[in-house]
């Protein structure tokens, strides 16, 4: 195997110079890239207008198919935003220095992607405007969600994510918007001596920030393994054959890590081209993350094949035919998408040469994303669309309303990717730095 | 009371300096650094973070509120389900967890706001935009006739200037 012979930073101001040159002002290409993703958002927000004023009637949803591509949606998002926490709060505690060079990008992808799932529920409820019914809110009834409800359980675990996921974004970056700060000269000065809140870097603000730091790694780590565990329980407390099974909690889990991990490498490897940061983000950090793929792809291939024994081995016919269905029936075509796409495309990867060809990897991870939404559709629309009574069989096919609000949900995620690139340093350059100290401390080479 | 600034490139020369002032017997000691590092840390002894008890109290305080709410609404407005208890304790855990999590840390980070930053709001007028660059700076407060020997202390230490500061 050929040594990776990319660049290595060699003073701490080069590294601040590296990253910090991301913030400088955009390209044409850059600006066309987010009016592109932003024109889908806009597109999609006529459709979900459209959606409020006519009803759900303008989807695909009918008996007995009653959830579809927006929950479906919204567990990929869920799944998407398992990364950030992943890398940045469980890999922190098991001090895998590894993570330093890709935690920002991913803590970021987990914000966006956390507040895109979070929509979904609201769209799929039509009269969006009722979402407060969920909310244990005094009213002069007395009436209060019933809190013995997964769903009323998935509310809280959502937010309980999302707002934990903004707080350890934010304050990793308080270091970095200091020395942001220190650096600009345009308006973003301002908003970075805003934002960075007095960081001058002392002593204190280390102690407390690093205990911070700690604190909410420890608190995100079972927070994450708990959220697609809640999530699956939608599905897994029904009686829905292909639904109703003790698997569910960590075959969710183990997916949403496998998708978010995939949507990583599917953000960050561009960002490497665009911004010439081979120095940072390394074949090192794909290979690494082409090892945590092949593990999750792993356990969620196990998790499809065990699905399909537990289908047989019960011996309980509306589960067979179920899976019977999915394999063969009417949307057989999703599932063999699934199956090719998460557990066929990564099977290269067990070699060190895919997982350090970064094109490849890259190539894999977006199959992995289709994948994996098409891994939450069979579930969805397979499970409801068959179930006991054959006289209540049916089909679903999304409508153009449905797609084009999925597609604006992949617009507003690039959107605001694209915009956080140009405002907040996409690598934590004070864990970059303080592993090139410890390595010349060491007498290494690079990070 | 003066103030001398020595400036250092390397965390490690600003730890040794840290252990060499306060064995010369300066207290009064503050650093800006670029990095977090366990050695200047460890250096300036400064103990545990009080947040750790802010982090405990926003868990307790979250885990309770939720069994309370559950419970007190499953009150509320009693429906018997099957002749079972009003009050779950096994599904409320759930609900229980989230909010322990929540609460937990929106203390932690209410405790870094004040702690790292209202209370160390004052009193940085030696503060240099490099030392969110590649500088290290140790900041010792002394009286006048003092100033000799904590400027030779940080030069010995590796500063690569010792200047005194006005504030």
């Amino acid at each position: 195997m050929a040594a990776i012979t990319e660049p290595v930073p060699q003073s701490p101001n080069q590294i601040n110079d590296d990253i910090l040159r991301v913030l400088e002002p955009p390209t044409p290409i850059y600006v066309l890239m987010v009016l592109f993703f932003a024109t889908l958002v806009g597109i999609g927000l006529v459709a979900f207008l459209y959606q409020t004023y006519w009803g759900l009637g303008v989807t695909g949803l009918t008996h007995p198919v009653m959830w579809g591509v927006y929950i479906t949606t919204f567990v990929f998002w869920v799944g998407i935003a398992h990364a950030g926490t992943l890398i940045s709060a469980i890999l922190f505690l098991f001090r895998a220095k590894w993570r330093n060079a890709v935690n920002r990008g991913a803590e970021a992808m987990t914000v966006f992607a956390v507040l895109i799932a979070a929509m979904f529920p609201l769209i799929h409820i039509g009269r969006v405007y009722k979402f407060y019914f969920m909310v244990p809110y005094p009213n002069q009834r007395g009436l209060w969600p019933n809190f013995k409800s997964p769903l009323v359980w998935d509310l809280f675990a959502i937010n309980t994510y999302m707002i934990t996921s903004i707080m350890f974004f934010y304050v990793g970056l308080i270091p970095d918007l200091g020395a942001a700060r220190d650096r600009v000269r345009d308006w973003r000065r301002y908003l970075y001596r805003a934002l960075s809140l007095g960081w001058r870097g002392s002593s204190e603000q280390w102690r407390h920030w690093s205990r911070t730091v700690l604190h909410l790694s420890g608190l995100s780590t079972p927070l994450v393994l708990s959220v697609h565990s809640v999530v699956s329980w939608d599905f897994a407390t029904s009686m829905v054959p292909g639904w109703h099974t003790t698997i569910f909690g960590p075959y969710f889990v183990a997916g949403a890590i496998f998708s978010g991990i995939a949507m990583v490498i599917s953000v960050l490897v561009p960002v490497r081209r665009a911004f010439h940061l081979e120095a940072y983000l390394r074949k090192e950090h794909f290979d690494n993350m082409g090892k945590l793929i092949l593990l999750t792809s792993s356990i969620v291939g196990y998790s499809y094949g065990m699905e399909y024994f537990m289908a047989w081995y019960s011996a309980n016919p509306y589960e067979q035919m179920s899976f019977w269905w999915r394999g063969f029936g009417y949307h057989s075509t999703s599932t063999w998408i699934m199956i090719s796409c998460n557990v066929l495309s990564p099977l290269p990867l067990w070699f060190k040469w895919c997982r350090t060809n970064v094109l490849w990897i890259w190539i894999t991870s977006i199959f992995i994303n289709i994948g994996m939404w098409f891994e939450r559709y069979v579930i969805i629309m397979t499970g409801l669309s068959h179930e006991y009574d054959p006289a209540a069989w049916g089909y679903y096919v999304p409508s153009v309303t449905e797609l084009t609000i999925l597609a604006a949900s992949f617009g507003l995620f690039l959107t605001m990717f694209t915009v956080f690139l140009r405002l907040a340093p996409v690598i934590a350059i004070q864990e970059i730095k303080e592993l090139w100290y410890e390595d010349r401390a060491h007498g290494g080479g690079h990070h | 009371m003066a103030q001398v600034l020595g400036v250092m490139t390397s965390p490690y020369d600003l730890a040794a300096a840290v252990r060499d002032l306060k064995g010369a017997g300066f207290r009064e000691l503050e650093i800006y650094s670029p990095v977090p590092s366990h050695e200047i840390e460890e250096a300036l002894d400064r103990g545990p973070s009080p947040i750790r008890l802010l982090t405990l109290i926003g868990c307790l305080t979250g885990v309770s509120f939720a069994y309370f709410m559950q419970i007190w609404v499953a009150y509320d407005w009693p429906l018997v389900i099957g002749g079972k208890p009003f009050a779950s304790i096994v599904p409320d855990t759930i609900i229980g967890f989230e909010l322990n999590i929540l609460l937990g840390g929106l203390f932690t980070v209410l405790g870094l706001m004040f702690f790292g930053m209202w209370k160390t709001r004052k009193g940085h007028d030696a503060y240099q935009p490099g030392f969110s660059g590649n500088l290290f700076g140790c900041l010792v407060a002394c009286h006048g006739d003092q100033i000799p020997r904590a400027q030779e202390v940080l030069r010995r230490a590796g500063s690569s200037e010792v200047r005194v500061v006005e504030g």
